[in-house]
């Protein structure tokens, strides 16, 4: 039976859009789930993805998808290689599961929106194989990790994590509410497939499924370079959604959605990716610094895609390469000495080698950041390990709810004052790390002013007692699930016996 | 007397942080509060006397929480004088 070649059909068969005369077109697609930002109806028909799929293809090639990477997982998975993992990579895989999991569900909830509420039929189609990637991402990143769960236990956060107020989840919360789950399907497209998948995380999980090759770590490869493929495919959901705004003469509305969200990701990314690429990956394995990947894949692939919309840098571009020195450094210091705030084991990956490493990478780190490292050391090899443990808590920003840490930009010489920045609206205070954290609440006040910090939440009697005990119980860690040194303080040398856990 | 919430920079750390002083106690006392969660931790002592400064100004050792007209949450650095 002869057939068709698919493009003499595809178009026919996915450009199911009709004019509205029953119901008006805000019924149909009210702002709060579909904001047109005054594109006519008609307009959005010209929606056109890049890479075209039809149900059949994607239905074949995700099957395949799968079967490779169970039947990889389930090989792996009666081996001892994930106990012979060295514990930086464990540490890092153990926070990607807790962080990124639940959240992949939630990126469903947002595609399933755009499936719906998306202004043109070829882009609800495309969207509906985005809600199924997304599905499919968090369920393949659920049953990973629980299956894993007799080798090590803190994998539960894989699922566990989005069901607590563990403060990094707040932050994650904070960011993702605002990115997909409760934002409005246009909007979405360019801050979650745009902004956020093609300028952050494709690249990152190309680089991380190498990493973790290198690393020894099959299993975790398999399956990030198994969802990096189905990302590149529904990132793309993005570029026609910012053409018809260009074309409808609406481009600063794309620019102003972009901006606020790439500064927004830069903090997380900063405190996930950072710490992962520039102290967790063993130095043996690491091919470039955090600061070498945001420079040569992030930046440069976000300015030409920037060029290539007609749309220009965002306002705070330096500020965004000053924070690149210095930020993910403070984060990691502070990740390691609240480490009983996270589920994973923080390792210091600051021995004699990997400083060099750093003070090559970051000239000037050892005398920045390698004093406080030396203070800390120094009280472990002295016996108190006790000293490198909190018993109050950071502020964090209202903005991005991570740890303030303008103190540690002012010490190594990238700020010029160590002030954090201080707001009042309608009569309570805010703070905020940077100038562009403030300008993402000032351009959203309502959105953004009722929430409440993890800080906000000890102040104001959430958590009781208002003390370390008590904010670990608020965030659902048990003593045995509160993160310690990832290595036994070997990264401080010789250390007294009784320092070390065994 | 009562517990009062600032944030608290010490010199040379790399974090704000939250810290519970005293209405009533003097900024001497007021600057070791803040500090006591830095040096010897992160930042190492110095043997010279820490003070306040608030909103750019040095506070006097005796000024207290009340009589320097700081709200909760403001922002405190202990500095080495």
């Amino acid at each position: 039976m002869p057939r068709l070649p698919r493009s003499e059909w595809y178009d026919l068969t996915r450009d199911m859009n009709w004019d509205l005369s029953y119901i008006t077109e805000d019924e149909a697609f009210p702002p709060q789930l579909s904001n047109s930002f005054g594109v006519p109806a008609h307009d959005w028909w010209a929606w056109d993805e890049p890479y075209k799929i039809t149900y059949s293809e994607y239905v074949h090639n995700q099957a395949g998808k799968d079967a490779g990477v169970y039947s990889v997982n389930n090989v792996l998975n009666r081996s001892d290689i994930w106990d012979n993992l060295e514990p930086g990579w464990r540490a890092a895989v153990i926070a990607h599961y807790g962080a990124i999991a639940v959240a992949e569900y939630q990126a469903g909830i947002g595609e399933a929106r755009m499936a719906r509420f998306g202004r043109a039929a070829a882009w609800r189609n495309m969207a509906t194989f985005g809600t199924l990637d997304e599905t499919r991402h968090g369920q393949l990143q659920t049953y990973i990790p629980y299956q894993a769960l007799a080798k090590e236990p803190k994998f539960d956060w894989a699922h566990k994590a989005y069901h607590t107020n563990e403060w990094g989840v707040i932050a994650a919360r904070h960011l993702f509410d605002d990115m997909f789950l409760a934002n409005d399907a246009v909007s979405m497209a360019i801050q979650l497939t745009f902004t956020f998948e093609t300028g952050f995380t494709n690249l990152q999980f190309l680089g991380m499924a190498a990493d973790a090759m290198k690393a020894g770590d099959f299993d975790f490869g398999a399956l990030i370079s198994s969802i990096q493929t189905d990302e590149a495919r529904h990132a793309q959901q993005g570029e026609p959604t910012i053409k018809v705004l260009t074309k409808a003469g609406k481009a600063d509305v794309a620019q102003d959605l972009l901006d606020r969200m790439f500064w927004r990701a830069w903090k997380l990314f900063a405190l996930l990716t950072g710490f992962s690429m520039d102290y967790y990956t063993p130095l043996e394995n690491r091919t470039h610094s955090f600061k070498e990947f945001m420079d040569e894949f992030i930046n440069k692939q976000f300015i030409d895609q920037f060029r290539d919309f007609g749309l220009e840098k965002p306002w705070y571009w330096d500020q965004l390469l000053n924070e690149m020195n210095w930020t993910h450094h403070a984060y990691h210091l502070g990740v390691y000495f609240w480490r009983p705030t996270v589920w994973w084991n923080p390792v210091a990956g600051v021995g004699p080698a990997e400083r060099e490493w750093l003070e090559e990478k970051y000239p000037g780190w050892n005398a920045s950041f390698g004093k406080y490292w030396d203070t800390m050391g120094q009280n472990v090899r002295d016996g108190h390990p006790e000293l490198t443990l909190p018993e109050t808590f950071p502020v964090v920003c209202n903005s991005c709810q991570l740890p303030v840490c303008t103190p540690a930009g002012y010490a190594a010489g990238y700020l010029e004052s160590p002030l954090p920045y201080v707001v009042e609206y309608n009569g309570r205070k805010y703070t905020f790390c940077s100038e562009p954290c403030k300008w993402v609440f000032e351009m959203q006040p309502e959105t953004f002013a009722g929430h409440l910090s993890i800080i906000d939440r000890l102040l104001s009697g959430w958590i009781q007692p208002p003390d370390i005990p008590g904010a670990l119980a608020y965030m659902g860690l048990s003593p045995e699930e509160c993160g310690v040194d990832g290595t036994d303080y070997d990264w401080a040398g010789p250390v007294p016996p009784a320092t070390k856990s065994a | 007397m009562a517990p009062f919430p600032v944030q608290g920079i010490t010199e040379g750390d790399f974090v704000v942080v939250l810290a519970l002083v005293d209405s009533e106690q003097p900024m001497s006392e007021v600057a070791q509060a803040i500090a006591y969660h830095g040096v010897g931790k992160r930042v190492a002592a110095q043997d010279r006397p820490l003070r306040v400064r608030y909103q750019g100004d040095l506070l006097p050792d005796d000024a207290t929480i009340e009589t320097a007209g700081i709200a909760p949450m403001d922002v405190l650095e202990a500095v080495y004088a």
